[in-house]
């Protein structure tokens, strides 16, 4: 590979930078001129100057690379010959032909399964307990956010380290159980059994905190008079706990829920550092991945996605079609 | 620090029971368990990231390594340049903040206007952008990634920083724009109906009036695009193939895959994983209002 000076590779791409920037300005103040001249009032037509980049970044990063993507799902495509019309070829290989489809649809929609609940459950009960009147909240919410913060490399370095078969944290702790019950120590990534345990315990280190501190904002949102009341008619703690706390915290709930959801079934690096043995599959986007920058098979790629799309789209659907029976909306009438 | 003094004042008052004290005893204990499971395995990061390599396999742990291996530091950057060369520490920061400075800037100036539009000024189909643009936001990346890396390999631009930094003057994120746009809505409208009689154009009033007003958000948010740069991976791994043009994420890859063949060597992966947080945790530290407030805006108030 050729040597790059720093300069050679930062001075082409700034002044581009600078370009863009400067056309977006000149095209912005343009559009409000042009609308103006055309009769346009000039409260509407500077509002749509203002929100132009947006629009042309919905247009070109966006609904553009939607509708592409779609087209070529339906293509064999390797991005050097033009991508040819296949019809439903992917799809049907992707439902009949490909084993590490069902394999990885299966191994993220478990995690996803897992995941959710468990680091909402978690999450929870740390944020009913800092809203125990705790001394130094700022403290405790600091420490519990910080995982989510940390990048997710270097996270997943951590817990492959954290989790290393021969000389990990986690064995070496658990190495009284493993003489106890006279086991093999586990080997944890490696056993395809182990897999999707091994990445639940990665991923709550990461979710629990941050869902805690949106938990704990929820919390402080109830209004305290609820709980009078609730006092007065002689409720206990529990009682409280079911009949106000969980009703009036349900939206936020329902926020983590969905927000949890997406963002499960489109875990990306954490998996990629990961070498899963093939017999468990893989994630959904590495999978995806793999197909399009290391097969090169767009087409069938994209089909993967398009495929996403639609388990994200549905299981939303269904979460937010449930949520009648369990959100409760002070607002709503 | 304001709730801390709050609480202080409530713990304070006399008259608790037994069974409070219990309550209390196991509500601490709890909380102290938890941000074990947060602390320790960051301690054994830094513990690991300050051993020598015979020193990772010893039993009991030793959290204090004895001696302290600071040489960790250096040597993984050097042993990361016989592999790649040219790729040194001073160049990978370089890389970094590069990318990181050139989308945050414009990101920031992008979404501080189209944030004012949407949330100012009345104009046919507003409305419908904006629920466009909520709707966006449930879009999984994914879906978008390959006709976008198949644009940028039209415009001959793979393997430049271009697809990492340009799209930012389209306004980056939609959650960005929306948590803005909330902002926006709370600052009163008379002080630029004044601005307005005063003669001030749009321009002024948005940057001598409505930028000052909106810093702590325009704060927050660059917070957030600094760390979402910071951490992006799977941009640089699909648009950056010189190995001098690495940023840290990538660097850190290069290094765990070109030494997954060799015995895995724990404590210099370690020592890069605290150099790459350790930014980050810096920042958060300085600014943890700012997190945490950007974090809850969307989920409780919309």
């Amino acid at each position: 590979m050729p040597q790059m000076t720093a300069w050679q590779s930062y001075i082409p791409t700034f002044l581009r930078w600078v370009g863009v920037g400067g056309a977006m300005v000149l095209a912005m103040i343009g559009l409000t001129r042009l609308l103006q001249l055309l009769g346009v009032r000039r409260e509407a037509a500077t509002g749509y100057g203002l929100v132009l980049p947006w629009v042309l970044g919905l247009l070109i990063w966006t609904l553009y690379p939607f509708a592409n993507s779609l087209y070529l799902s339906f293509t064999r495509f390797n991005i050097f010959q033009p991508p040819e019309w296949i019809g439903l070829e992917n799809y049907v290989r992707m439902f009949t032909a490909d084993s590490q489809f069902w394999l990885s649809l299966r191994l993220t929609l478990l995690y996803a399964a897992l995941n959710v609940p468990l680091g909402i459950i978690g999450a929870l009960g740390v944020a009913l307990l800092l809203n125990q009147n705790v001394k130094g909240i700022g403290f405790w919410r600091t420490v519990y956010y910080l995982p989510a913060v940390l990048p997710a490399v270097a996270v997943v370095l951590l817990w492959r380290w954290m989790l290393s078969p021969t000389s990990g944290l986690v064995n070496f702790v658990l190495r009284p159980v493993y003489t106890l019950l006279n086991i093999q120590p586990l080997q944890w990534f490696t056993d395809p059994d182990l897999v999707l345990p091994a990445f639940v315990i990665m991923g709550m280190w990461g979710v629990f905190g941050a869902n805690s501190v949106i938990l704990l904002a929820g919390l402080k949102n109830i209004p305290h008079h609820l709980y009078e009341a609730a006092d007065l008619d002689g409720a206990g703690t529990w009682q409280k706990f079911w009949n106000v706390t969980l009703p009036m915290l349900s939206s936020t709930l329902f926020y983590n829920v969905i927000t949890g959801i997406i963002g499960a079934l489109q875990i990306f690096v954490q998996a990629f550092f990961v070498d899963i043995p093939r017999r468990a599959g893989t994630f959904f986007n590495v999978l995806i991945y793999r197909e399009a920058f290391s097969f090169r098979n767009m087409g069938y790629a994209s089909a993967l996605a398009w495929f996403l799309l639609l388990v994200i789209l549905v299981i939303t659907l269904l979460v937010m079609r449930s949520s009648a029976l369990w959100v409760y909306y002070a607002g709503e009438r | 620090m304001r709730e801390m003094s709050a609480t202080t004042v409530t713990v304070r008052t006399p008259s608790l029971s037994g069974r409070r004290v219990v309550g209390r005893i196991v509500t601490y204990g709890l909380l102290v368990l938890f941000s074990l499971f947060v602390f320790v395995p960051l301690a054994f990061m830094l513990s690991t990231s300050l051993k020598t390599e015979q020193q990772l396999f010893v039993w009991p742990i030793q959290w204090i390594p004895d001696p302290v291996e600071w040489r960790n530091y250096p040597q993984a950057f050097v042993e990361l340049g016989r592999i790649a060369p040219g790729l040194t520490f001073w160049r990978i920061l370089g890389n970094t903040l590069f990318i990181t400075a050139l989308a945050m800037v414009a990101e920031l100036v992008a979404v501080s206007l189209v944030a004012y539009g949407f949330a100012r000024f009345r104009f046919p189909g507003r409305d419908t952008l904006f629920v466009v643009l909520l709707a966006t936001m449930m879009l999984p990346g994914i879906i978008t990634l390959i006709p976008t890396f198949i644009i940028w390999r039209e415009l001959g631009l793979i393997n430049t920083y271009d697809p990492l930094t340009l799209t930012a003057w389209f306004g980056g994120g939609a959650w960005a724009i929306f948590m803005l746009r909330q902002f926006y809505l709370t600052i009163p409208v008379e002080m630029e109906e004044a601005a307005v009689i005063d003669g001030a154009n749009t321009f002024q009033i948005y940057s001598r009036i409505m930028l000052p007003l909106i810093k702590p958000a325009l704060l927050a948010l660059g917070v957030f695009i600094f760390q979402g740069n910071w951490n992006n991976f799977m941009g640089p791994l699909i648009y950056i193939n010189t190995t001098q043009m690495f940023p840290l994420v990538l660097a850190l890859r290069f290094f765990q895959e070109s030494l997954s063949n060799e015995a895995p060597k724990w404590h210099y992966m370690m020592a890069m994983s605290t150099v790459m947080a350790a930014p980050i945790l810096a920042l958060y530290f300085a600014a943890q209002n700012y997190f945490l407030e950007g974090l809850t805006i969307g989920a409780v108030k919309g």
